[in-house]
């Protein structure tokens, strides 16, 4: 006969593994996302009207960055990462099918006391990668001093798509540059600084100035008519084709006739369907 | 113990054996987390050995170049690229968490001190009544709150008033001067650890006997003197306990200082003067945070495991002189 204290430690053995279990043994799982702060505005609203439209359970959005997203991917560790930059050959895991689901401009943004409006290419080459130092020498601008440079994570999305589009295949952000870790912490950074100078999606430029790239104003309108150049792509990352759950998702929203995702994309970002 | 149980209450036979297997248990739980630390630690050397072996051991150490680039460059390395795989002169970090650390605790070791001292010998039985469960209240707050204050509210204004245009220009081909920095990481970190020891300080002099500081008075010694000469050196021991188990806190500490020390790893260059402090440091457990995301990389994967080898390695050195500094309590019979 089996004693009490064993017993005991049977059954909270058990309850434990049961409690452990029952949420992966429930049928309907919601999706996991996971991947770039920049796309998590979009995708968090992509999300809600896909559970309001198809009473399929809310995808659960996480946040890293699009480094983070990739490595998640890769590993199963989620159904679906966002991306904010384009595929790099060669360095990102093999088998990952991308899936654009918008587009999305890129503003450099400076503090709401600097007025500057516009950086031709030779500028925004010379500021960030350091030849330039001082705001003195930047025509346009209205604060004076040493230029405050700001920068995102080496794992970020945002990073790799501005300096792909901003400043080339050869050029780098100075390694002067603070840090950020999120499109939140650079806007922040921006704000609280009248000499700082940084790049963000146009949906997190609130508060602060954002500068014209190349004669053309970083404006949605202007962003949607193609005019405004500095614009990067937002993929949908899976393992493999997408399959079940993920795919139904992804073309759901992908979808041509799907007009309601399409009202959402096009509030502050631009629809590619 | 056992046995002789078992001889003198043979009717509780069956319930000793289960006693026993309740032993076995938990003695197998206990071994299991023991094993579960050397297993870390055995993995994690492990992984960080390429990262050292790689850059000449003594000189993974040592200054030379900035890390950011070259962890960037590790991250983006293909394999065959050589030695940029696994090229790190980690000073920079260590400095940074030298300095970051070590300036804090030394603030904190002065304010915990003159803290304890008053609330245990002055404050009156009210006020004690408050500040016992407020210190231990601040010393539980979880870090990235302090970490957004610093972020949102300090930082702005130590940019726009403390930093001159003039200061920032004279350092301005060698560093970045911004509101979050080298000063603001050590004022926030200060605020942190403060309370961990001035709670333990208090339990320290409140438990000094009162017949050793009662004698002092009645010698004709003053209150300050006894404090200082009889109180103090008697808790002196968990003084310096409560200072290296915050010192631990202060090494850990990733999520606050990655906030606030700014966003760049460089050596803080003491010889700057007052500039110092506006410059940004990056201590490593907050650089370990900023390059996690690209883990998968196996070769940046080897120099985060590195950087974490250093900090597990000082972590548990500062255990071992916690529990060295807390021995000589025990000769005077006080425990805490």
């Amino acid at each position: 006969m089996r004693s009490r204290p064993t017993r005991v430690a049977t059954l909270s053995l058990l309850t434990a593994f049961t409690l452990l279990l029952t949420p992966a043994a429930a049928g309907a799982r919601s999706l996991l996302l996971s991947g770039s702060t920049s796309m998590y505005p979009l995708v968090t609203q992509i999300a809600a009207l896909y559970h309001k439209e198809t009473h399929q359970p809310t995808p659960r959005v996480g946040q890293g960055t699009s480094g983070a997203g990739i490595d998640e991917v890769a590993a199963g560790r989620v159904d679906i990462a966002d991306v904010s930059r384009d595929p790099i050959i060669g360095q990102d895991p093999k088998g990952l099918v991308f899936t654009k689901i918008a587009r999305d401009a890129l503003c450099v943004i400076t503090n709401s006391s600097n007025h500057l409006t516009n950086l031709s290419q030779q500028s925004v080459e010379q500021i960030f990668t350091g030849q330039i130092r001082s705001w003195s020498e930047v025509p346009g601008a209205t604060v004076s001093g040493p230029i405050d440079l700001y920068d995102r994570v080496s794992s970020s999305g945002t990073q790799d798509a501005f300096e792909d589009i901003f400043l080339g295949e050869t050029l780098k952000i100075a390694p002067s540059a603070s840090q950020l870790e999120t499109e939140g912490g650079m806007r922040q950074a921006i704000i609280g600084d009248k000499n700082g100078i940084g790049f963000a999606s146009f949906d997190f430029i609130g508060g602060t100035n954002a500068v014209g790239y190349q004669g053309i104003p970083c404006t949605l309108p202007n962003a949607k008519s193609g005019q405004y150049e500095g614009v990067r792509n937002f993929w949908m990352v899976t393992k493999g084709d997408p399959k079940g759950a993920a795919a139904k998702f992804i073309d759901w929203i992908i979808n041509r006739h799907n007009t309601a995702v399409e009202k959402i994309v096009a509030t502050e970002w631009i629809p590619v369907y | 113990m056992d046995t002789g149980l078992l001889k003198k209450a043979p009717p509780t036979r069956r319930r000793g054996s289960s006693d026993r297997r309740t032993e076995l248990l938990l003695g197998a739980l206990a071994v299991g987390v023991l094993a579960l630390i050397g297993l870390l630690l055995v993995t994690v050397l492990v992984k960080a050995w390429p990262s050292f072996s790689h850059n000449g051991y003594i000189k993974w150490f040592f200054p030379g170049g900035d890390v950011d680039t070259q962890l960037s460059a590790i991250e983006n390395a293909r394999p065959g690229s050589g030695n940029a795989l696994y090229h790190l002169r980690a000073w920079p970090l260590l400095w940074a968490t030298f300095l970051t650390t070590g300036l804090a605790v030394l603030f904190g070791l002065v304010l915990s001190t003159l803290s304890a001292i008053f609330i245990v010998e002055f404050a009156p039985r009210a006020m004690q009544r408050v500040l016992d469960p407020v210190v231990r209240l601040l010393a539980g707050v979880p870090s990235v709150i302090y970490g957004l204050i610093g972020v949102l509210a300090l930082a702005p204004w130590i940019e726009e008033h403390l930093i001159s245009e003039q200061r920032k220009e004279s350092v301005t081909y060698v560093v970045q001067l911004t509101g979050t920095n080298l000063g603001l990481a050590v004022l926030i970190l200060t605020v942190m650890i403060t309370p961990i020891m001035v709670a333990i300080s208090t339990s320290a002099l409140a438990s000094v006997p009162s017949a050793w500081t009662e004698g002092s008075a009645a010698l004709g010694v003053n209150r300050w003197r006894t404090i200082w000469r009889v109180s103090l050196r008697t808790a002196r021991p968990a003084i310096i306990a409560g200072a290296v188990l915050a010192t631990g806190r202060a090494l850990g500490e990733a999520i606050m200082l990655s906030l606030v020390a700014g966003g760049r790893s460089f050596a803080p260059n003491l010889l700057d003067g007052l500039t110092v402090l506006f410059e940004p440091a990056r201590p490593a457990a907050a650089t370990l945070l900023t390059y996690i995301d690209g883990i998968s990389d196996p070769y940046l994967a080897h120099a985060l495991y590195a950087i974490g080898a250093v900090l597990l390695v000082s972590c548990g050195l500062l255990s071992l002189a916690a529990w060295a500094a807390k021995q000589p309590l025990k000769r005077y019979g006080i425990r805490t």
